[in-house]
Parts: structure tokens; sequence; C-alpha cells
């Protein structure tokens, strides 16, 4: 972690990321809102606004689905602004390389972002196109993220070494794992999603009153493998999460990180059978995936936060063999 | 410190590399409506005349009342808005497509007069509408507020055009039959129209009193009414020179929903 400190304080920096990041949810969670409102093609045309620059489009105009779409465009725009910034100031302040090339990764990801936003509108919200769109910005959330925490003075500073305290799957691999497991979900909930497959499955916890649901459709299927993802993903969050809680909640490094995965992922098991009870009623759904966003941050954060500290065990010393004294 | 850079590229990029959808096509409905363009022999004269009534039985549901907040210019101009899913008036459904659903083995003229489908008072009129394949249509914004026209179409590519301006005037068509075409504005949610494009001019919409009424050639004939909410019933008549009569008979127990 010696190197580290000779990357020196930028406490702006960090904090701007640190901005840049929670920007970035409230983007998501109006992303969401457009999708949830059937908002995304009330803007028929890309990048202007019904023939307007999107910067001077009158705001009496923004009316119905326009509001949803346009203020997601406008936040759009902004994120891609600070991200801007964020890449300009990192290359011209930031003394190591890797972390200039992660500023540049995120400024390339936003880019793409915006693009196939544009595409979304322009190809009529094709399934392929608007689901990568919600993944890929997911992809873009953790690359701010780890910005974020590649700039704060806590990793600059070099994170306390954890010594890895238990046996089996090493602590670095289960939370990557989880991490992984989190975001192969995402993608099942935004095809589930783009494919307006929410309600097709309407019962929950049942599926169709039963167990096992008939597989009569696309839709149910996909709605049934994001069910299903939520219990394995619950199930890796509960392991992660314990796991730390048992070996290392004095290390505060990980073991707050993994308290927020864990109370998160309650909230979102909570929500999304709300946006079943409720019929996709738009705030739940809504906040389903920016919490769903928010999960995937915590366990990625949880992650490298991880990498960055604990080691493995050191070799247990070994004694010369002796015979029992009763002997 | 590189094993950091590691860890976040490698992550990334298999964020990166996962982050892709994929789904099936959209399904080709079934409608009978027949696709693709006209063919066959030129048509024979239309000296038939198949006329009727589309009767209900039983309580119209009420229609429910529009919320149009979102858009204070709907909000002010619209007088009591209402749903139009279930108009009856005179004990006749109105806005049912009435049509010829058998095949038809000749070729049409294409009329050149457009079908005109506005947006008044943030509402599209007519309701419902039938139209055939490549015949134009004009679509009017009468309203002094935007609004888009999408139409959800399956066989035909999707049409979604932006109408910002009060007395815009946008022309389109459709090439392959399909039945129905929704149309949507996804600005206002309550706005919604029905088409049905047609290779053939056999086809019409109830009006009040549930009559309907279109001209054809004599012939043996499958008709197929449909009802955005009550669905499709089907008849089969032999149309003779002159006038004919076939009625159809929604009930409201046969709701869909």
């Amino acid at each position: 972690m010696s190197q580290s400190n000779s990357a020196g304080a930028n406490i702006g920096l960090h904090r701007f990321a640190v901005f840049t990041t929670i920007t970035t949810v409230v983007l998501i969670f109006v992303g969401g809102l457009v999708t949830s409102t059937e908002s995304g093609l009330s803007v028929p045309d890309w990048p202007t606004t019904y023939g307007w620059n999107m910067f001077t489009f009158p705001y009496s105009k923004w009316v119905g689905g326009i509001f949803y779409e346009h203020s997601h465009r406008l936040l759009a725009s902004f994120v891609g602004f600070l991200t801007i910034v964020l890449t300009v100031w990192t290359w011209m302040k930031e003394s190591r390389k890797w972390v200039r090339w992660l500023a540049a990764a995120a400024l390339a990801t936003v880019i793409m972002q915006g693009i196939l936003g544009g595409l979304t509108v322009k190809f009529l919200l094709p399934t392929p196109i608007s689901t990568a769109h919600a993944c890929l910005a997911q992809t873009f959330f953790c690359l701010i993220i780890s910005i974020a925490l590649f700039t704060s003075e806590d990793w600059k500073a070099g994170l306390p070494t954890v010594e890895e305290q238990t046996g089996g799957v090493r602590l670095t691999t289960l939370c990557a794992m989880t991490t992984g497991a989190i975001y192969l979900q995402l993608i099942v909930g935004a095809l589930m999603r783009h494919m307006s497959a929410g309600l097709a499955i309407p019962d929950f916890p049942l599926a169709f009153g039963r167990i096992i649901p008939p597989f009569t459709s696309d839709k149910i299927v996909v709605h049934f493998a994001h069910r299903m993802g939520a219990v394995i993903v619950t199930a890796m969050i509960v392991w992660t999460f314990s796991r730390i809680r048992r070996a290392y909640s004095e290390h505060p490094t990980l073991y707050r990180p993994a308290v927020v995965m864990f109370v998160l992922v309650i909230a979102q098991l909570t929500l999304g059978a709300f946006t079943v009870w409720t019929a996709k009623s738009v705030i739940p759904t809504t906040a389903h995936v920016a919490t769903g966003a928010m999960t995937l941050g915590a366990s990625f954060f949880l992650t490298v936060r991880a990498f960055g500290s604990v080691v493995k065990r050191r070799p247990a010393l070994i004694y010369p063999f002796r015979e029992p004294a009763w002997k | 410190m590189r094993k950091q850079l590691v860890l976040v590229c490698a992550l990334s990029l298999v964020l990166l590399l996962t982050a892709c959808g994929g789904s099936n096509e959209p399904a080709i409905p079934t409608g009978g409506g027949g696709a693709g363009q006209p063919s066959g022999p030129a048509a024979p004269p239309p000296t038939a005349t198949l006329a009727g009534k589309i009767a209900f039985e039983g309580t119209a549901p009420p229609p429910a009342k529009i919320q149009m907040s979102a858009d204070p210019y709907c909000a002010s101009h619209a007088q009591n808005p209402v749903t139009e899913d279930v108009k009856v008036s005179d004990g006749g459904l109105e806005n049912v497509i009435i049509y010829v659903s058998s095949k038809v083995d000749a070729s049409f003229p294409t009329p050149t007069e457009p079908v005109e489908i506005d947006q008044q008072n943030c509402h599209y009129i007519p309701h419902v509408f039938t139209m055939m394949v490549n015949q134009p249509l004009k679509v009017k914004n009468s309203d002094d507020t935007l609004h888009n026209i999408h139409s959800y179409s399956e066989v035909n590519t999707q049409y979604n055009a932006g109408q910002a301006v009060k007395g815009m005037v946008n022309d389109t068509k459709f090439d392959k039959a399909e039945m129905p075409v929704p149309f949507k504005c996804d600005v206002h949610k309550w706005m919604g129209a029905y088409a049905g494009v047609f290779t053939h001019p056999y086809h019409s919409v109830s009006k009040a009193g549930g009559a309907y009424e279109f001209k054809l050639a004599p012939g043996k004939y499958e008709i197929t009414a449909w009802h955005e909410k009550y669905g499709t019933q089907k008849q089969e008549i032999e149309v003779k020179d002159g006038q004919n009569q076939l009625n159809f008979t929604f009930k409201a127990a046969t709701s869909a929903d």
C-alpha cells in the first residue's frame, strides 16, 4: 500500500466522484421512472426534443410522459458532463495511471450509454437495446463507485490488512461471486421489465397458485427466472454477510458495506413483492430498480475493499513433535 | 496497486460483456384481415350491400372519468372526458370493426383519398377506423399541446411521430394488412385508437345505434366483428345482389376482461 501514499491527497476529486455516484443513483431512479410510466417514446426524436435543442425545450411543454423522458435525458446529460469533468480532473491531478484509465473507461461507458439511449428511442424500444441500456447503466455505476473508492483517503493511505479468518471459499472470491450473481440478476430483471413481463406471474409468493408455474410463455419463463435469481442472490448475500459478521465484524472496512448490502437486499425483496402486489405501481416498481442498483453498488464496493484488504492466512507455526507428557 | 487495476478492469469487462439482452421477435398476430399485397383477378363490381346492427345485451359499464391533470391544456379543454372503450347507443355497440375475414381472391385499387385521424382536446377522433393497405393516413394535431402518435403495430413497421405544433399534419401508410393496429399517445396515456388495415374494401365501423354498412361483391363470406373490449365474433353469409342483413350481438357478460 505504500504506492498509494504517493498518490497524494485530492479530497476535492474524491468528493466530486462521490457526488457523481449519488447523481448516478438518482439518474437510475429517473430512468426507472421512464419505463414504469411507459414514457420512453413520448419524445419520439433524439437527440432533439420535438425539434427543439434538448437544452432549450420550454418547461411549459414538459407535459405527461414528456416530463419523465425529458428529465431523464437532461439528468443523463448532466451525469455525462460530470463524468467528463471527473475524467479531465483525474487525468490532470491523479498520479496513478491506472486510475486515470479507469476514469477514461467511465467516460467511454457513459458515451456508449448515451448512444444506446438514443438508439432505443430511434428503434422504438427494442428489447435487446433497452435491456443493454439498463445493464450498461449498472456497469457505469460500478465504475464510478470504484473511482470514488480509489480516490478516497482511506484507500490511498492503504486499507488495514485483514487476515483471512476462515477456511473454504476465500472471502474475496465469495464477494466477487455475490457481485456477479447480483449483476446477472439485474440483467434478467431488465430483460423482464423490457419484455413487459413484470406481471407475467400475477401472484406472489406463489406463482399461479403453485410453487412452479406452468411455462406457457417466454414472459413467464423470464419472470420466474428473476424470482429464482432473487432466491440465489439473497442466499449469496446472506452467506457473505454471515461470513463477515462472524469473522470480520471488528473490521469496519468490510463490515459496514456488508451491513448496507444486507439491509438493501431485504428492502429489495420487499419492494419486489410490492411491485407484484400493487400491479406494478410506479413508485415501488421504480424503487425496486434503484434499490437493485444500490445493492449491486454495495456488493461491488465490498468486493473491491475485500480485494484491497484481505490477505491469506499466514501458515501456522510448526512446532517440533513432542511426546505427550503422560507417556 | 496493479492488482486493484487488474481487478477493476476484469470486473468491468465481465459486466460490460454481459450487458446485453436478447428476446424473441414479436409474434405475428393471426388477425383475420389477411396479409400482404392484394392479388388475384380484378375485383367484381360491389353490387351488394351488407348492413346490420351490432346489438349490445346487458348493462354497459359506465364510462370512467379520465384524469388529465398531467397536461393543463388537456385538463382545461376536454369537457367531461370519459373513456370510449364501450360506447352503447340505442341498444347498439359503437366502434366495432366489421370486415370480411375470409380470403378475398381479387385485386382492388388502392384508394387515394386519405383516412384522417385527428387529435382534438386530447382525444383521437375517430376512436376506431378502417383503411386499406397503402391508403394514405393523415395524422392531424388540432391541439395546442404536444402529442406523439405511436402505432403499436406488430406486422407493419411501427410508426411514431411527434407533433409539437397545433395544426401539424403528418402522412403515413401501412403496407401490410393488420387487424387491429392499436395507436397510443405516449405523452397522454389515456389517448388510444384502433385501426383495421385490409387488402380489400369490405369493412366498416359501427356508428350510432350499432349500425354499420358496406358494399361488396356477391359471394360467400366469413364476416368478423371485432371490439376492443369484447373480442371477436364470426358468421358465415352468402351475400346476394342488393341489400343483405347481418346482425351481431355482444353481451356484457362476455367481456374478455
